[in-house]
């Protein structure tokens, strides 16, 4: 009887389907919507001031960046948020690499442009062109895309995620941005979340410790993504999403398949200068080129995670 | 190993494993994808242990077991056993194609669990313990498991024979 048993299981077994539709599908699942957003969501909310771009939710514009995207893996793209007037208030240089990673590295936003007394964050004014451009110059990196979100996005974002873990190193009070925070650790939504990002004023180093609330707020962001609530990610941010015409989203998002191993630095800039009245930065073009070069190249850079001013 | 690999070398067993135990393709070719694409995930962690293939059998007999295939597996059940009840009576007993269909039918009306221990034994050719590790229980559990399984095929057996005369 065992062999009448053996013959009728292998019977039975032989129905299988065939392993390659098998393989399809798993193969198509991969590049599955879901799975897309995922990846989009956390590379592009890691990255800093940006956050999830969707396919359908991106706006095009006519305006395409200096360079064609290089052949190479590896993908340098600038990450822009605005505040509701258009002006730069986070700007962000991010290379994502073949395998999935990403180094991202802050660009402050008061660093002068050329010897005038210009600011990198009123470029974008003019047009996504004239940013990309003056940050090739200033990097010595080409860009091979460009993302811009309003900062009013990320309050909805937060919530949409369900907070968003920070810390304080000391309470935080400013009835500009209207930030009213306990010093510690903490989850943030909403407009508190709002209010965290865009208080400058009563910060130590401004606009720097800004960029440090900057990085925080995304790295606890990107830890809070998963796949159940990235369609809601997806939907508090349809729409808001700006980018060059010239890139293909789909195909880059193939890339990502789970988390975005992420590192976040700043670019040294110095001391602030005084350029007929005004504050900025003028960092040394050399230095700048190198520290780029070095840091999208594999340098590590001493740990910024932990409590923020 | 990659999991790209580990797929390449085991879907096509693991698909063949998965419709023994089930008896529905559809069933079966469900539960490796959506086993697959969790493995998949993790294959950090099972791609690094000594019997990958091991434990993803277990994820696949485990979904099945679950409650989620139930209803589906009872579907299929109760059409093999109509089946079952009609093969004997109208094939040649002489027939071995139709003794294996027969022997097919009353298989799939099986438990399930004596089911998979069944189909690991006689088609994955597994000893107790890989059978007990599978299913999760004891190696005297797979063996009762089975001396069940195989005790209600032979009364089938038995009785079928003895109304058709066959043997004595």
């Amino acid at each position: 009887m065992n062999d009448l048993i053996r013959s009728a299981i292998a019977a039975e077994a032989e129905e299988a389907v065939d392993s390659r539709t098998v393989l399809a599908e798993l193969h198509k699942r991969k590049r599955k919507p879901l799975a897309l957003i995922i990846g989009v969501a956390t590379l592009t909310v890691a990255a800093a001031a940006t956050s999830v771009i969707v396919q359908t939710a991106v706006h095009k514009t006519d305006a395409t960046p200096a360079t064609a995207p290089s052949a190479a893996s590896a993908v340098n793209v600038l990450l822009i948020g605005t505040d509701d007037a258009n002006r730069t208030d986070a700007l962000v240089f991010a290379r994502f690499n073949a395998d999935g990673s990403a180094s991202v590295i802050s660009l402050p936003r008061d660093i002068y442009v050329g010897a005038a007394q210009d600011r990198i964050n009123s470029l974008y004014q003019s047009g996504p062109r004239a940013l990309t451009d003056e940050v090739q110059r200033l990097t010595g990196v080409p860009v091979d895309h460009y993302a811009a979100i309003k900062m009013s996005e990320f309050g909805r974002i937060s919530t949409a995620v369900g907070g968003v873990e920070i810390c304080l190193t000391a309470p935080a009070k400013d009835p500009r941005s209207g930030v009213d925070l306990p010093a510690g650790r903490q989850s943030v939504s909403g407009d508190q979340a709002l209010a965290f990002l865009r208080q400058r004023f009563g910060l130590a180093h401004g606009d720097l410790d800004r960029i440090h609330r900057h990085q925080a707020f995304l790295t606890g962001l990107a830890s809070k993504i998963t796949k159940d609530n990235a369609a809601a990610l997806a939907r508090a941010v349809n729409g808001v999403v700006e980018t060059d015409q010239g890139w293909d989203l789909l195909d880059f998002a193939t890339r990502f398949q789970g988390p975005v191993k992420i590192r976040t630095t700043t670019l040294p800039v110095g001391e602030q200068v005084n350029r007929g009245g005004m504050v900025g930065y003028a960092p040394d073009p050399d230095q700048t080129k190198k520290f780029v070069e070095g840091y999208f190249g594999g340098d590590q850079s001493p740990a910024q995670d932990g409590c923020v001013n | 190993m990659g999991f790209d690999q580990f797929v390449a070398e085991r879907l096509d067993r693991l698909l063949r494993y998965a419709t023994a135990i089930t008896c529905d393709k559809h069933v079966a070719q469900d539960i490796v994808q959506n086993v697959l694409i969790r493995v998949q995930k993790k294959w950090d962690r099972i791609g690094a242990m000594d019997a990958p293939y091991l434990y993803v059998k277990r994820m696949v007999t485990n979904d099945y077991l679950s409650w989620r295939h139930r209803r589906s597996a009872r579907e299929v059940a109760v059409e093999r056993s109509e089946l079952a009840k009609h093969v004997p009576s109208t094939a040649d007993p002489a027939d071995a194609y139709a003794e294996r269909e027969a022997m097919r039918a009353r298989i799939a009306v099986l438990p399930r669990k004596q089911r998979a221990a069944l189909v690991m034994r006689f088609y994955e050719d597994c000893s107790d313990a890989e059978i007990a590790q599978v299913l999760g229980c004891t190696e005297s559990t797979v063996r009762s498991q089975l001396s069940r399984a195989l005790q209600t095929l032979r009364a089938h057996e038995v009785a079928r024979s003895t109304t058709l005369g066959v043997h004595s």
